[in-house]
């Protein structure tokens, strides 16, 4: 994707390390910002222009907001990272799915930013950054990946599958499509239960060409149901490359044909993002119907698991269906030291502060994977609950 | 003549039949069409048919593969449909009320040369949910007009496959990923297993053990076991589920009067359900029983899984009891 798509040709220097053989460090991603200060300098630009991919300042977004949302970016992707160290050292016998969202946090944050604790969102299956943001626990997300009894799912649904239905989140989904039906259809409740919530769908460039989207959106619009579909769109459905499965290069085109209001943000700009879903979450709330928002961004690892990553480094390279230096581009744009330089310009950080907000995440992240590893295994015969409400169903794999 | 995995035994069978038929073409989501033989041979269907027969890649979009690809069919155009592991039921409406229904609905006017090539996951630990099922072949076999086939081995992947290609009815090809790596001879040549003909995997006098796909996997690895506690067993791959070889399966149970149906699938109206009515209605008398995956969705925990899965240890504690 050239940049030029994004945010109109304009582009930002980003001082040394982007361009480094062998991938970024894992740290690289705190020294581009460190060395970064007064490289850029929030804009005027208008929440119009954010629909057009213009980058974002942050006039007007409380001092709280921007802290939050820096720190919950840096809490996804230290989550992500370290449960990627983990997996990679193989002494934890981790196994299972592990889809990473490491490079999209900053639509995820940016979304979540403009929503309220009683809102809801149905994610997919990268959907750990989701989670996160939505304020699910850290410690519970470990425990699920580790199969654990102090997981989110009791061991039931691994990685793919963690729902906080106390905090909205309706749940990550093994399954493209069903968000966007279940996102129209939270908003359909909250007609029929008389509140102003508003629901979120995400789904990936993918999940696009699918019917269910359609069914969704179609129908949130015929009913004018507070609700908001969000593409990341990375690229990538799996190893193809968007042009191949579907015709269109802006996939918020796909709003116009059903008359839904739709626009295309730059992904990679948190405080982009948040302005174009404040606009959606305020249609939304006010009866208008929904949203249908593009954030184009870049996933940095491989679809799922762990291929062409290494411990210690930042990024999966030597895929066979992207290049380098396509990621190390998308890399250079990253959306946490891009927060970082603007908070530290605007004097809402010093850099001692940024490090030590980002010192803390870590070790909270890191303290999350101990209480995993040392929380207790699962019962075996536990799997024949939570079929039902109240039974359990029979052991018939024992014939005899 | 060489053992090759499941994925290129297949397409070997595809590539053959793409071959002798001009037009025959396949429709797919992310399951690339090429594979690599032990020996080194290269097969790519997209470099060697293109397009049209062979999109290079698709959408996530079951319905297109089936739906559109019924579409093919009924003018005449073989069709292949390959649907991911995730999604065997995603098209289960369309398979109802058309695929099927199609012939019979007009008096006998339309063809469906249409196979769907159903990639299924079967029970594997840390997938959870919607990534480790198995056993939806029989909700298929439960619809009328459609074949069912759910091979065991590379080897049979091969020749079902063949043979569903030659079918005039519209076959869905079960696809389990355990059978990938199960070592056997495939022929570089083109061959036929026909639908609906089990295979006798072993004979044997004390009991009669029923089980295809990932379960005959399992029964097969039982053997060593079995035969170590002075069992005779008799091992039955019906391959295909509908039309249902049952003839074979009462024979042999007529011979040893005892019945054990080893069914990855759950446990209320699965193919073991099936099996085991039909033999007690031709056998009076014997004793029947089955081993299947309980009634609840496969959860992700190894422990969890593990223990409601069928396997090996299960089936020998089973067969002894049995024949005790
Ligand atoms: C209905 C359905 N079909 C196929 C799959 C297999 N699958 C899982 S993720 C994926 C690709 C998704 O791509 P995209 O929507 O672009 O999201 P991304 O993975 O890039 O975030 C596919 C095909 C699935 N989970 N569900």
């Amino acid at each position: 994707m050239p940049r030029d798509e994004i945010d109109g040709g304009r582009t930002e220097h980003l001082p040394g390390g982007a361009e480094a053989k062998g991938g970024l460090s894992r740290r690289s991603f705190l020294q581009i910002a460190a060395g970064a200060t007064g490289a850029a300098m929030a804009t005027k630009a208008t929440v119009a222009r954010a629909g057009n991919g213009w980058s974002m300042g942050l006039e007007g977004v409380p001092r709280e907001k921007l802290l939050w949302m820096y720190e919950t970016m840096l809490k996804s992707r230290w989550w992500e990272e370290e449960m990627k160290e983990a997996f990679l050292a193989g002494k934890d016998g981790l196994y299972g799915a592990f889809h990473i969202s490491i490079g999209e946090e900053a639509s995820a944050v940016g979304v979540m930013a403009a929503l309220r604790e009683d809102d809801y969102i149905a994610s997919n299956h990268r959907g750990h950054a989701h989670l996160v943001a939505k304020g699910g626990d850290i410690d519970k997300m470990s425990g699920e990946l580790f199969f654990r009894s102090n997981g989110y799912n009791l061991g039931f649904g691994g990685s793919m599958h963690i729902t906080d239905v106390s905090k909205g989140i309706l749940g990550m989904n093994g399954i493209i499509g069903p968000q966007y039906l279940f996102a129209a259809g939270a908003g359909y409740s909250a007609k029929v239960r008389g509140t102003d919530q508003v629901a979120v769908a995400f789904g990936g460039d993918g999940s696009v060409n699918n019917g269910w989207y359609y069914s969704g959106l179609r129908n949130a619009a015929l009913y004018k149901l507070p609700m908001i579909a969000v593409i990341e769109n990375n690229g990538y459905q799996i190893s193809m490359p968007q042009a191949r499965t579907n015709n269109l290069v802006n996939l918020s085109q796909l709003g116009a044909g059903m008359d839904i209001p739709h626009e295309t943000v730059n992904g990679m700009d948190v405080l982009a993002v948040y302005a174009v879903t404040q606009r959606a979450v305020a249609r939304a709330r006010r009866g208008d119907g929904p949203t249908l928002i593009e954030a184009k961004n870049y996933r940095y690892y491989d679809h799922s698991g762990l291929a062409g990553a290494k411990p210690g480094v930042f990024g999966a390279f030597g895929l066979p269906y992207r290049s380098d230096s396509e990621n190390r581009a998308w890399m250079a744009e990253d959306p946490i030291p891009k927060l970082r330089r603007q908070l530290v310009a605007n004097a809402i950080l010093t850099d001692e502060e940024a490090t030590q907000i980002e010192d803390a995440v870590r070790a909270r992240v890191l303290q999350s994977l101990d209480t995993a590893r040392n929380a207790a295994r699962v019962a075996h015969d536990a799997a024949l609950s939570h079929v039902f409400a109240d039974t359990k169903v029979p052991a018939s794999q024992f014939a005899v | 003549m060489a053992p090759k995995p499941g994925n290129y035994a297949v397409l070997e069978a595809i590539q053959h039949e793409m071959r002798r038929d001009p037009h025959l073409t396949m429709l797919y989501e992310y399951q690339r069409p090429t594979a690599v033989s032990p020996t080194g041979t290269v097969i790519d269907l997209h470099a060697e048919f293109g397009e049209p027969r062979i999109p290079d890649w698709g959408p996530i979009d079951e319905e297109w593969f089936v739906g559109g690809g019924a579409g093919i069919a009924m003018t005449g155009v073989r069709t292949i449909a390959r649907v991911p592991s995730m999604c065997t039921l995603r098209c289960f409406e369309l398979v109802f009320n058309q695929v099927g229904k199609l012939r019979h609905m007009t008096g006998g006017q339309v063809n469906m040369p249409l196979v769907i090539w159903q990639d299924a996951s079967g029970r594997r630990p840390g997938s959870a949910g919607q990534h480790a099922d198995a056993g939806q072949e029989a909700l298929y076999a439960a619809i009328p007009g459609i074949k069912v086939v759910v091979p065991a081995n590379p080897h049979d992947a091969k020749g079902l496959m063949i043979a569903a290609l030659r079918d005039p009815d519209p076959v869905i090809f079960f696809h389990y990923s355990g059978i990938n790596s199960v070592s056997v001879d495939v022929p570089d040549e083109g061959y036929v297993i026909p639908i609906g003909e089990a295979a006798i995997r072993q004979e044997g006098t004390d009991i009669t053990l029923v089980g295809y796909g990932p379960a005959a996997i399992e029964i097969n690895k039982s053997l060593p076991d079995l035969a170590a506690a002075g069992i005779s067993a008799e091992v039955i791959d019906p391959r295909s589920i509908k039309p249902l070889p049952i003839e074979a399966i009462n024979a042999s149970v007529r011979k040893t009067g005892k019945l054990l149906v080893v069914d990855h699938g759950h446990e209320t109206l699965g193919t073991a359900s099936e099996i085991i009515a039909r033999v007690a209605m031709a056998v009076p008398g014997a004793k029947l029983a089955r081993s299947t995956f309980p009634d609840a969705p496969p959860p992700g925990a190894a422990e969890m899984i593990t223990w409601m899965t069928p396997d090996a240890p299960k089936i020998v504690d089973a067969v002894r009891k049995m024949v005790a």
